[in-house]
């Protein structure tokens, strides 16, 4: 027990590093420009813990993050570079809305899940068929995911401006969904979505699912090396398109949990790229499940922060931009590892 | 050469290639063991990373125009060594003397201006680009200064190439040279920056044997033309068809330099082991021959075509019987990549089936082979061997999930892997392994020996090896060698696909040879010498020699 603890601080000991060296520049950077720098570092990075209503919007933005970056870490880990996370994202709310809203009659417990294996076939679908292309016609999947981001993007655009338009609604919104599938709050904090412990059970179940049984075994077999995989005797190709699937049943999932839990209805550009963010997430996160819970946590720490710190301060959001630039710089830095003799 | 003319090569490609052939060599070859002719020396040169000291003041003294040979295991510190004197590794101590003089070798730029060439391993060409582009990449001769000379590259190039007897085409794009052809090109390009010392670093281990052959003869080529060659191998044939003298490295240091003629292969292998070495055989006991049991593999009339209609495999069969090696000797590329892919079940057969014991297999998948016995060690460790990023024990495991009882219902038992991993570790004496590393992190012996240690553990009744020991050294060869021998004991039946002659003649109790995706003939060993294989090896027939 002491030693994977020990084991595991020394994992992490480069990111507690990066993260640490990225802060005290940017507190150099904020220095420099602001006229109360303690109070701006202070609102950026506990504002988010002043008030429950704070900490629950804090909740709520890391949720689709992490899902999404969960589900990129198992295409990574099969060798896929998955591209497509807001597209898949886009579909699933898209889906869990139109179930939603078309079977309103059905009581929620019976609709709910519907929703829910909406968002996640919808997704799992925009992840899939990627997946087959790539298998079965070597189509580079960077490509086709970012193409079919396009096509989830206009099409759920067009469904929630023409058929699906709440009339009374000023802007591109879809009529709301029943209250009967809204999701639950966390217990003691009001308004903060369920969705996040579905993320984190989730993450944990991802870890053991990957690194502790053979189909996590083989998809990363497929994913390291695909020739090998096959060698030993493994559908290498299928868990390549499996772990796809499942990666986008995460964002189609992360969709519907936000319209369940926090829109409550399909809107129009309600994701500010939440699917290249997760894809930044999983890579900072050493492609590591319980990392990407960790890593989008820290995301929407920053995200959420600089709102405030932009409101108490003269200090622009953007600088987060920066910092998060920063950090996947100094995350990215290795220490030059030992040379092998030969 | 005037130190001079490194700082304009251009101007003495220009100058070298206008005689084509035709001047005497301009650096006089000297005979070999004249004490006043050391184009190199390196004196007391000690290397030490982190903790372990890859160099223990090594000596080495090479004489202009000699084929230096530096022969030693993996890891006995000679492509260290190199480079040093390449610069691309400055030495804790000792110096190096280039004609007499002390040098600093800072970088390879240094090197070369010194002209020192080294010809790396791993190609450094632009796949796309031709012959011509690649050997003047970023020195091509210009136009007005501005536009690249295209006619002079290639009139220059076609010169280079003529000059060697290289017959390589200089419009060619590289991407569609052979492993053979791509090395020339590099050889060629050291020579174009005007290298004195050309450095070879395992340049055979990325080819075919009469790719070697070739390369063999190109090299003897260099030599005649006054160059000097440092050779790197740990192969003995090629030591002793090449070297005019041999230094043998071992754990760091340099143990001994002989002129070739004065020494054994026996005598090398011995110096680079550090001990008596028994190359392993199947030798017959006239007193109790060998029992083989039933066929346990069946191959009949086999068959594959190629998306173009090729037969790679044409009407193949063959039976292997319990307790037997058999050996499938050939030149690589006739058919026994694919092979040993149809017995493993990774490649459909247009025609003919395949038995496992009394099963027929033709349309089974791999797993489903496994479960029936089949051993599977694939021709190219870090293709289908290994996934060079996961971890060891997870490698050692990836077969063996289910028959070493590792799952616990579904879920994996780590504590079970990683003893069963530890255990194979262990007897396979896998050298530098820790749980928990990338297997990529290993030698190449010690990698091979993980993929056979995981093929090995699940007692196969059906041993598919190809290539088992390419690029290994001596050492780790011996010991892979033996534990094949050791399941054909165990009542395996096995096959046997290596190119490398020796290993199938001392290892195999029948001999097939492949050609043309054909098995004309199996010869029985007592039948099979080097001459007749050799002669089957090239598309010849047995019964008319």
């Amino acid at each position: 027990m002491l030693k994977s603890l020990r084991s595991f601080g020394l994992a992490i000991l480069p990111q507690a590093a990066a993260i640490a060296v990225t802060m005290f520049l940017g507190f150099v950077l904020v220095a420099a420009i602001a006229d109360e720098p303690l109070l701006a570092y202070r609102e950026l990075l506990f504002a988010n813990f002043d008030s429950r209503s704070n900490f629950a919007l804090f909740i709520n933005r890391a949720t689709p993050i992490a899902l999404i970056a969960v589900g990129i870490v198992f295409a990574f880990r099969a060798g896929v570079f998955n591209v497509g996370g807001e597209g898949q994202l886009y579909l699933g709310a898209m889906a869990a809305t139109v179930v939603a809203l078309f079977l309103s009659d059905l009581p929620g417990a019976m609709l709910l899940p519907l929703c829910l294996l909406g968002g996640i076939l919808a997704g799992g679908i925009w992840g899939w068929i990627p997946a087959v292309l790539k298998v079965r016609l070597a189509v580079d999947e960077v490509v086709s995911t970012l193409m079919l981001n396009f096509v989830a993007l206009l099409f759920t655009s067009y469904l929630v401006n023409h058929p699906l338009r709440d009339p009374e609604a000023y802007g591109a919104l879809s009529r709301k969904v029943p209250e009967s599938v809204w999701l639950p709050s966390i217990p003691g904090l009001p308004n903060a979505s369920m969705g996040f412990v579905a993320a984190v059970i989730l993450a944990i179940i991802s870890w053991i699912v990957l690194f502790r049984t053979s189909w996590g075994a083989e998809v990363r077999a497929a994913g390291t090396n695909i020739r090998f995989a096959e060698a030993i005797g493994t559908p290498g190709g299928r868990r390549v398109i499996e772990a796809m699937f499942v990666a986008g049943a995460f964002a189609g999932l992360a969709g519907a949990l936000y319209v369940l839990g926090i829109g409550h209805r399909f809107e129009q550009n309600f994701s500010p790229a939440y699917g290249l963010v997760a894809l930044t997430v999983a890579l900072l996160a050493r492609v590591h499940p319980i990392g990407a819970l960790l890593t989008s946590l820290y995301y929407a720490l920053m995200l959420n922060g600089a709102a405030y710190m932009q409101i108490a301060t003269d200090v622009p959001r953007s600088l987060v931009v920066l910092l998060t630039g920063l950090l996947v710089l100094f995350m990215t830095v290795r220490l030059r590892p030992p040379r092998v003799v030969g | 050469m005037s130190l001079t003319a490194h700082s304009e090569p251009l101007a003495s490609i220009v100058e070298e290639v206008r005689d084509t052939g035709a001047r005497l060599p301009r650096t006089k070859p000297k005979p070999a063991g004249d004490a006043g002719g050391h184009i190199l020396e390196l004196l007391g040169i000690s290397k030490s990373f982190l903790t372990t000291r890859a160099l223990k003041r090594v000596d080495l003294q090479v004489l202009a125009g000699e084929v230096h040979v530096i022969c030693g295991e993996n890891g006995a510190g000679k492509s260290t060594l190199m480079n040093i004197l390449n610069g691309i590794h400055r030495p804790d101590e000792g110096e190096i003397l280039i004609k007499g003089q002390r040098v600093e070798v800072g970088s390879p730029l240094v090197a070369s201006r010194h002209g020192i060439g080294m010809v790396h391993q791993h190609f450094t060409l632009v796949p796309s680009m031709s012959v011509a582009e690649n050997l003047f990449l970023g020195r091509n001769p210009t136009r007005y200064g501005l536009f690249s000379d295209r006619d002079a590259m290639r009139r220059r190039s076609r010169q280079l190439i003529e000059r060697y007897n290289f017959e390589l085409d200089p419009d060619t794009p590289v991407n569609r040279l052979s492993v053979g052809q791509k090395q020339r090109v590099e050889i060629l390009k050291a020579l174009a920056f005007d290298a004195e010392i050309l450095i070879l670093d395992e340049p055979t281990a990325v080819l075919t044997p009469p790719e070697v052959d070739e390369l063999l003869g190109v090299i003897d080529i260099l030599r005649k033309r006054g160059r000097t060659i440092i050779f790197i191998t740990h192969k003995l044939r090629e030591v002793k068809a090449i070297a005019d003298r041999v230094t043998i490295f071992r754990h760091g240091e340099s143990v001994s330099t002989y002129r070739i003629t004065e020494v054994s292969e026996a005598d090398i292998a011995h110096d680079m082991v550090g001990r008596q070495v028994f190359l392993v055989g199947r030798q017959d006991d006239p007193e109790s021959p060998r029992q083989f049991g039933e066929d346990l593999l069946r191959i009949s009339g086999v068959t594959v075509t190629n998306s173009a209609g090729r037969r790679l495999l044409d009407q193949v069969s063959f039976n292997v019987r319990s307790g037997e090696v058999f050996g499938m000797a050939g030149v690589d590329g006739n058919g026994q990549t694919q092979l040993a892919e149809v017995v493993a079940g990774l490649m459909p057969v247009q025609a003919g089936r395949i038995h496992f014991m009394d099963s027929d297999v033709t349309a089974a998948p791999i797993s489903e082979r496994m479960k029936l016995g089949l051993g599977f060690i694939p021709e190219d460790r870090l293709d289908r061997g290994l996934s060079a990023t996961m971890s060891i024990e997870e490698n050692v495991a990836a077969t063996n999930y289910v028959a070493a009882g590792m799952l616990k219902s579904g879920f994996i038992d780590v504590g079970v892997r990683n003893a069963f991993a530890s255990d194979r570790i262990k007897e396979f004496d896998v050298r530098g392994a820790t749980l928990g590393q990338p297997v990529g992190w290993l030698s190449g012996g010690n990698m091979q020996k993980i993929v056979i240690a995981r093929e090995l553990a699940r007692k196969p009744r059906i041993l598919v090896v190809s290539q088992p020991t390419r690029g290994l050294d001596i050492g780790a060869a011996e010991f892979i060698q033996e534990q094949i021998l050791e399941a054909a004991d165990n009542g395996a039946a096995v096959l046997l696909i290596s190119s490398e002659l020796t290993e199938v003649l001392s290892l195999a109790d029948r001999i097939g040879v492949m050609y043309n995706g054909r098995l004309p003939q199996v010869l029985r060993r007592d039948e099979a010498d080097e001459k007749t294989v050799g002669f089957l090896m090239n598309g010849g027939d047995a019964s008319t020699p």
